[in-house]
């Protein structure tokens, strides 16, 4: 039992499918039992592969994973029992009711029968479905399905969840409904849980630890306040009279000293610098000489969002995020 | 052997929830039995060795609509890896071919319940069947086996295609060569020689035969040929499945 200390233990990981596509590119990742932990990373990024592999579901081509000191490839079958899983899309039967869903994982998973009936009254009570359980899963909103599914999740009382995009496709007030229960449930439990998402708000609030993945590599980890220090402790925003980006001498801002990064949006310059008191004179030289005329000048923490951009690029747009959220309102649908 | 448990009254829940799709899918067969066979026994074209025509198909017929079910099943497992389904089955305890195998007999439990509704039927279309309650319980058994195999087939072929509209057009496409190209329709003797010898690697024609004996004429002297022909088909199908099912997996 080496590493038994760390809920993940992962070495030099990677995943080439049919020989052709590098999903993951040398994966370095440990986490601690009983941290919330949020892989965040664009879509195509590698966060389900790696996901499906230390849920044992594939192999990896090469490196090395355990899960609570259990390897994922020799150990598979003390992996399973250790762990529970909510895919990116629908895992739950769509034309049977909610109960009989959780009665089917519950019989899977062995849970002794007269034990069933109380642990599934429990964990619907957790995710708020009570009134909703005899009813077909077809008639459910796609809030309720995904807390359907982190029932089913929690029915065994995993060590840790693996949670695939938890809240991908959901309104706000659905997203915060699943992150209540599950919050409460890992408070009251103490279970680890690991989560992909492509959301930064969703990753900032409900996390101890947070991972940044891009093209195959954990590029970061750390909280969410130590990532957004280790990219520059202030952000000082410049609110600018004329708006045209062309007139911004980016390249001479980004080339100073203690600037780490600078982006421009609609008409605020915001620059991130190690700190202010150095920084914000040599800055506004620079745009003084090249005739910007500045309106107000404001310092701010930064956010994840530019946390996310200086180690993922500023390609991790929204776009995808829609396009899954459609392909999985299509599978509802479907059912 | 849990896990085959649990799938197979997963498939109950599910026709509780849906009787309607198992009524619809026993149509076709009947129209078998009640346009078709009436029509043809009128010409008497065919040798059935002293069977009414209908009578005659009514296993084929039968296990036409049966086979059509478990294939139908290749396309449920594909839809279920676009769905998280699998992906989530695949972390239960267990080992992975007790979901394959546990799938496919969830097919036959289908295959059984379409037996029950088509068989009255025929029996009030005018079929006389043989009144052996024993060989009504085996024949059910062979059709629930021969389910499983088809069932598995299904899974094998859906292993090699990426999408389930791929799949649609060759699943469907299956089980009417299979139903043409046994003795279900016809007997052997009248085939010419080169689909004789299809008609004897056709497991249907082992299953057509062996229902038939059971069901409608009472001859069983080849019983346990045809059972064996049909418990090979199924190790060979179960086998087959549960290995190409990694594929399905990736
Ligand atoms: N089953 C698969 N076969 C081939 N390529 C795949 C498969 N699954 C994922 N990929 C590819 O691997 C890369 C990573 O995908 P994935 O792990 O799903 O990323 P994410 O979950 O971060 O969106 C993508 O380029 C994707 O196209
Ligand atoms: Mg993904």
């Amino acid at each position: 039992m080496q590493n038994a200390d760390f809920a993940v233990d992962v070495q030099g990981l990677s995943k080439v499918y049919d020989g052709k596509v590098r999903a993951l590119d040398g994966v370095d990742l440990k986490i601690e039992a009983g941290n919330v932990f949020a892989l965040l990373g664009p879509n195509g990024a590698g966060k389900t592969t790696l996901m499906r592999i230390l849920t044992t579901q594939i192999k990896p081509s090469s490196g090395k994973a355990s899960v609570f000191g259990c390897d994922v490839v020799r150990g598979e079958s003390s992996v399973r029992r250790l762990v529970s899983y909510v895919p990116q899309e629908i895992g739950v039967w769509t034309d049977i009711t909610g109960y009989e869903n959780l009665l089917i994982y519950s019989k899977l998973y062995a849970i002794p029968s007269d034990k069933r009936r109380k642990t599934i009254d429990e964990v619907l009570g957790i995710v708020g479905l009570w009134d909703v359980a005899n009813s077909i899963v077809k008639t459910y909103s796609g809030g309720m399905i995904r807390r359907l599914e982190l029932a089913s999740a929690m029915l065994t009382s995993p060590k840790i969840m693996f949670l695939d995009e938890p809240t991908i496709g959901l309104d706000p007030s659905a997203r915060k409904a699943v992150w209540e229960r599950l919050w409460s449930f890992r408070k009251e439990r103490g279970t680890t849980i690991f989560y992909n998402t492509h959301y930064m708000d969703e990753a900032d609030q409900y996390s101890d630890m947070i991972g940044i993945i891009n093209r195959g590599r954990v590029v970061t980890v750390g909280t969410a306040e130590s990532l957004k220090d280790s990219i520059g402790k202030d952000m000082i925003v410049f609110s600018l009279q004329n708006h045209s980006a062309a007139d911004i001498p980016m390249e001479r801002i980004t080339a100073l000293d203690s600037v780490y990064g600078a982006s421009v949006e609609g008409s605020e310059l915001s620059v991130l610098v190690r700190d202010t008191e150095s920084s914000l004179p040599s800055t506004v030289k620079v745009l003084f000489e090249a005739g910007v005329a500045i309106e107000k000048i404001s310092v701010a923490k930064p956010t994840l969002d530019q946390v996310f951009a200086s180690y993922a690029g500023p390609q991790a747009e929204k776009r995808d995020g829609v396009r899954q959220v459609r392909a999985v309102r299509r599978l509802i649908r479907r059912g | 052997m849990r896990n085959m448990a649990v799938m197979i009254e997963l498939e109950v829940r599910r026709l509780r929830h849906d009787w309607a799709e198992l009524y619809g899918r026993a149509i076709q067969p009947l129209l078998w039995l009640g346009v078709f066979g009436p029509i043809m026994s009128t010409i008497r074209a065919i040798p059935t060795g002293g069977v009414p025509y209908i009578d005659f198909i009514t296993p084929g017929v039968l296990l036409q609509s049966v086979t059509f079910v478990s294939i139908h099943y290749g396309i449920n497992i594909v839809w279920e890896r676009e769905s998280g389904i699998l992906k989530k089955l695949l972390v239960i305890p267990g080992p992975r071919y007790s979901i394959v195998i546990g799938r496919a007999m969830a097919s036959g439990l289908r295959a059984i319940f379409q037996s029950l509704i088509i068989l009255p039927v025929a029996l009030l279309i005018g079929v006389r069947f043989v009144p052996n309650p024993l060989y009504f319980v085996l024949a059910i058994v062979v059709i629930f086996l021969i389910s499983g195999g088809f069932a598995s087939f299904s899974i094998l072929i859906a292993s090699f295609m990426k999408t389930r509209e791929r799949f649609m057009g060759i699943g469907q496409s299956l089980s009417f060569p299979l139903l043409f190209t046994s003795n279900a329709l016809y007997p052997l003797s009248i085939m010419p020689p080169p689909l004789q010898f299809i008609a004897r690697l056709n497991p249907m024609s082992y299953v057509v035969n062996a229902v038939r004996g059971l069901t409608i004429t009472g001859d069983i002297s080849n019983l346990a040929v045809d059972l064996l022909a049909v418990g090979i088909f199924d190790v060979a199908m179960f086998v087959a499945a549960s290995i190409s099912f990694k594929r399905v997996i990736e």
